[in-house]
């Protein structure tokens, strides 16, 4: 199947239409314009991960504020309106702008490699999608500089706190637009790695040869098209009950504030799992490297993978225990949810066996990924303790919960996400990060994630609610705060001496050659960084672990390789459209934002719907032109020298584009 | 190679360091803290204590199983100093029985947690009968930022101190009027929300007589930190003592909001007195009912004086902090009704004035503040 599209690349293409003025595509791929208009999953996964650093910087920056006033007693650092609004920013932040984009940086850069593909199937949607993330960024941030500030309803935004009478202010309306141009971004994403999986992988990479990694990336992209869904309508409906006068979640026109938790948890929960497979899958891409080991139960691996995603559709109503769901549905949640300890058990086994009887090398991403294990294992046990009602009873909404999903989401997402950085940055730079300063950077960051983190299991059973921006001492709670506090610090010098090793390494670092860590998969056979058109053959893949077979495995397993045909490879065009049609989704979510509401300089309400017509005006613009220009694509003519040994390409007659 | 030697050491600094960090952590663990739900007073916090125990034992057992196992590997298989480099470790892809064995034996374990909770989750929602015969009823209603608590048996009203008797049932049904707010009472029971549109249960039990501190547990805006709330369990003898106070009216029936507390123990001159009544009646009475039957949009102050906090359990009731708390409602609760008036749907129209529209004196405070300690 696959190998028929993929040799497809090679057939001649037809006569290219000349095309001028308007649809004209922009052919410099350097500097700015380069950077606007371009289509190269590289690039758009370097400018995810960019951009998720700062977010992550960002979100570590409002954590820092937020700990720092914990840090003792009816501190009053800032006061308790902004203490809202920076744990709302923080979580939002770090869910939406940090740790899904990275991964998304990944599935972006690494994906297409490791399925010997030259790019993704829609690469001016790949463009979209980073466009969309990136000003969802700026909107959700510009609250910050509009009356009344950013908002503060929890990431979560329980209705009716955010209706407009208990929320009038302008943020609750920046972050539901936020949130919706990022589903956006999110959702084109997920359509395009699904169709790249199934379509475009290498001849011969069956799906049960996929690396892990790509696996997760798909389940991972499934999650998102099904969950996105069900945060999506929440949003319309919270939009239209704040500048419409509807009455979807508000009691006194017969709406329903629960209505709202059910949506938004059944996005919610998934989402849980959209954040954390991608983890799994980068570890369970690691261990086997330093472990020089293949994956111990890949088959195993991957259907625990397929099932905790599947089970994550299952068990929404988990957060929502103490709202009086019935015994029966209690029970049911309950008992689905401890059913999803044991896939997520499955995996932790299996990467221990794994490293059994290997030849561990405790490289920084190994050690990564082996901190990652610790604490995982660590937030899962929490979990199985709040997947009881009765104990969650006491642990919900509280600082215990706070330190569960950090260990998942720093301990678990971060850590992995951080292992991944170290491991691909070779590949990605050209260039090598020293060893030892990340091993300094991982002790740092473990040391001050634990201190953070494990006093808040300790500050939650004692009873401390979350959400707090203060408390009283004779509560008994200074001790663990100040000592939360000081981990959150250390936790944050490691990212920072993270940052600056790597802007270091960018210019400085030693030369990385192909294959620097003794790898197993397929990018590592190709360039540092690699060439714009990835591979400059087709590879053939006769196992699960090509590169690791090529150097190691028998004759019978080694990869073969297709030199390309004589037309050279399609290589698809630059595009101004993608940007042009997220800027038209920007204002008209920017229009929505401003509609009847006072914007600066003036008290009144100045704006209708205009600002959101024009915006839309200028999407369906934007969409039109991008159907209008038509495919576009050129070939390039790599050096022979880099498919050197390949057997020529079958002759092109077949081809059918 | 130099790197590769330094490594061990920054491991064992790193272990003895969170060594170190989790002894630290063990020593500010305050059991018996004033919020603890690992002190439980009653049947219904005792039952989600013991499920929680369980659920750490399992977990515990766990944890030294795989986490040793885990320990073990990273020991034994790492590559020591003069392993040859180019050694190929046998590349064993799998061992299924012993994965399902796994699984088998993982869900073994969550069978063992799954019961008790069974059991746990009926004992939150169902008294059980033995209490059922002389249980008390208690509407709970959550406000931004204080708590109503009505006892429709007796047909009065008080706010922010839940008194009840010790040894019986106490039925909960939880309500809110305007966003969500969390019933949490750790001693005795778990949270359960109050959401508007909709009726919540919870049943409490306080063995023994004790003063119990509780908060809203769900976010519900700007001063969500300051919405505690404390409960008294009184012996049987206190507590018949103190239904018969509450149901006493504590002013003059003719609008002058004079107390009717015999002059003598007032406390406080008589004048002061009497303009803090006046103070009440103009700003204070429109939102805050001191007749024990009636509720109205602010906590119901019939019997004030006789209350251990104020600000919703925020402060103890004393002089100088309620005086603080009527003088600076703003700086105290930021964002709260008393100090900006309700506002209309819209956000922006107020519909009833609050203190910043009052401004009042110092001494209109003091007078206020020495007024309200004469409902008792």
């Amino acid at each position: 199947m696959s190998s028929t599209v993929e040799t497809e690349h090679h057939a001649p293409a037809p006569a290219e239409p000349v095309r001028d003025g308007i649809w004209r595509r922009p052919l410099k791929n350097t500097g700015l314009v380069g950077f606007l208009t371009t289509v190269d999953h590289k690039k758009i996964g370097i400018g995810y991960a960019l951009g998720a650093l700062f977010f992550l910087l960002l979100g570590g920056i409002e954590a820092l504020i937020i700990r720092a006033q914990l840090m003792y007693p009816e501190q009053e650092l800032i006061s308790a309106r902004t203490y809202n609004q920076l744990f709302t920013m923080h979580g939002t932040t770090m869910i939406f702008l940090a740790v899904m984009p990275l991964s998304a940086a990944f599935f972006n850069y690494i994906m297409p490699l490791q399925i010997g593909a030259r790019d993704v199937a829609f690469p001016r949607m790949n463009a979209l999608g980073l466009w969309c993330f990136l000003l969802g960024g700026v909107i959700l941030n510009l609250s910050w500089f509009f009356p009344g500030g950013a908002p503060a309803i929890g990431w979560f935004a329980y209705a009716p706190l955010t209706d407009r009478q208990y929320s009038p202010e302008m943020g609750t309306d920046f972050w539901i637009m936020g949130l919706q141009i990022l589903g956006i971004a999110s959702l084109v994403g997920a359509f395009n790695f699904i169709t790249t999986i199934v379509n475009m992988r290498a001849p011969g990479l069956s799906m049960m040869r996929l690396p892990l990694f790509t696996w997760m990336t798909l389940i991972t992209s499934f999650l998102i098209i099904l969950a996105f869904p069900a945060i999506t309508i929440a949003l319309v409906e919270l939009m239209f009950d704040r500048h419409f006068g509807t009455y979807f979640f508000n009691v006194e026109g017969g709406g329903k504030p629960i209505l709202w938790q059910h949506l938004f948890w059944i996005f919610g929960h998934p989402e849980v799992y959209i954040l954390i497979l991608p983890a799994m899958g980068i570890i369970s891409e690691i261990l086997p490297v330093f472990s020089r080991k293949p994956l111990f139960g890949y088959p195993l691996i991957v259907f625990s993978g397929a099932v905790i995603g599947f089970l994550g559709f299952a068990v929404w109503s988990h957060h929502m225990f103490t709202t009086g769901l019935g015994v029966v549905a209690t029970t049911a949640f309950a008992f689905l949810t401890m059913l999803i300890a044991i896939p997520t058990g499955v995996k932790i086994f299996n990467w221990i066996g794994t490293m059994w009887g290997g030849r561990i090398r405790f490289t920084t991403p190994m050690l990564f990924s082996v901190g990652f294990i610790w604490m995982f294992m660590m937030g899962g046990f929490t979990g199985i303790m709040h997947s009881s009602p009765p104990v969650d009873a006491q642990q919900q909404d509280t600082y215990f919960v706070v330190a569960h999903f950090h260990y998942v989401l720093i301990g678990g997402s971060i850590f992995a996400l951080f292992a991944g950085m170290y491991y691909w940055f070779p590949k990605v730079s050209g260039r090598l990060m020293d060893d030892f300063v990340g091993k300094i950077v991982f002790y740092l960051m473990f040391i001050g994630f634990n201190l953070a983190f494990f006093p808040m299991h300790i500050l939650g059973m004692t009873g401390m609610p979350r959400r707090t921006h203060t408390y009283k001492s004779e509560m008994g709670w200074d001790q663990s705060n100040f000592w939360s506090t000081v981990g959150a610090f250390i936790l944050g010098i490691g990212i920072l001496i993270f940052v600056i090793q790597m802007v270091y390494a960018f210019y400085k670092g030693g030369k990385a050659p192909k294959d620097p860590w003794d790898s197993r998969t397929l990018e590592w056979d190709t360039d540092s960084p690699p060439k714009e058109y990835n591979f400059a053959y087709t590879p053939v893949i006769h196992a699960r672990d090509q590169v690791w077979e090529d150097k190691y495995g028998v004759e019978a397993k080694r990869m073969e390789k297709i030199a390309p045909g004589k037309h050279g490879i399609h290589m698809p065009d630059q595009s101004w459209w993608p940007l042009i049609t997220s800027i038209g989704i920007f204002i008209a979510c920017l229009g929505m934002v401003f509609h009847k509401q006072p914007v600066p300089l003036t008290a009144e309400a100045v704006f209708g719907l205009e600002i959101v017509i024009a915006g839309l005006v200028a999407t369906f613009i934007g969409m039109a032109a991008w159907a209008l220009e038509g495919p576009g694509g050129f070939h390039l003519h790599p050096d022979p020298a880099e498919y050197a040994g390949a057997t020529p390409a079958p002759e092109d007659e077949h081809g059918h584009h | 190679m130099r790197l590769r030697n330094r490594t061990p050491f920054l491991a064992a600094a790193a272990m003895a360091a969170v060594g170190l960090l989790l002894l630290l952590a063990g020593c500010s663990l305050n059991i018996e803290g004033q919020q603890s739900a690992l002190d439980p007073k009653g049947p219904v916090a005792k039952n989600q204590y013991d499920i929680f125990m369980l659920t750490l034992y399992v977990t515990t057992f766990i944890f030294i199983t795989v986490g040793g196992s885990l320990a073990w590997v990273l020991w034994k298989f790492r590559q020591r100093k003069g392993d040859d480099p180019d050694f190929i470790p046998p590349q064993s892809h799998g061992h299924p029985l012993l994965e399902m064995g796994l699984v088998i034996a993982s869900a073994g374990l969550l069978v063992i947690i799954a019961i008790p909770t069974f059991g746990g989750i009926i004992l939150k929602k169902i008294v059980p009968d033995e209490f059922l015969g002389d249980a008390v009823e208690v509407n709970v209603t959550g406000f931004q930022w204080w708590w109503a608590f009505e006892y429709p048996e007796q047909g009065f009203y008080t706010a922010n101190e839940l008194v009840f008797p010790a040894g019986r049932a106490i039925k909960l049904n939880l309500r809110a009027d305007d966003v969500i707010h969390s019933f949490w009472l750790p001693k005795l029971a778990g949270k359960v929300d109050l959401i508007p549109g909709q009726e919540n249960f919870l049943w409490i039990k306080a063995d023994e007589p004790g003063y119990f501190w509780g908060q809203c547990a769900e976010f519900c805006g700007d001063s969500h930190a300051y919405m505690l709330f404390r409960a008294i369990a009184l012996p049987e003898d206190e507590w018949k003592e103190w239904l018969e106070t509450q149901q006493r009216e504590t002013v003059e029936d003719d609008g002058s909001f004079e107390p009717l507390l015999a002059r003598e123990e007032w406390g406080y001159p008589e004048d002061k007195i009497l303009k803090g009544a006046e103070v009440f009646r103009q700003a204070c009475a429109g939102c805050h009912s001191v007749n024990p039957r009636m509720q109205t949009n602010g906590p119901n102050l019939a019997h004030f004086g006789s209350r251990s906090s104020v600000a919703a359990g925020w402060y103890e009731n004393e002089y100088d902090l309620l005086y603080k708390w009527i003088r600076e409602p703003e700086r105290v609760k930021p964002g709260n009704f008393m100090y900006r008036g309700f506002l209309d749907r819209d956000g922006r129209t107020v519909i009833m004035p609050g203190l910043k529209d009052y401004d009042l004196s110092d001494e209109e405070v003091h007078a206020v503040t020495a007024y309200l300690y004469t409902l008792r």
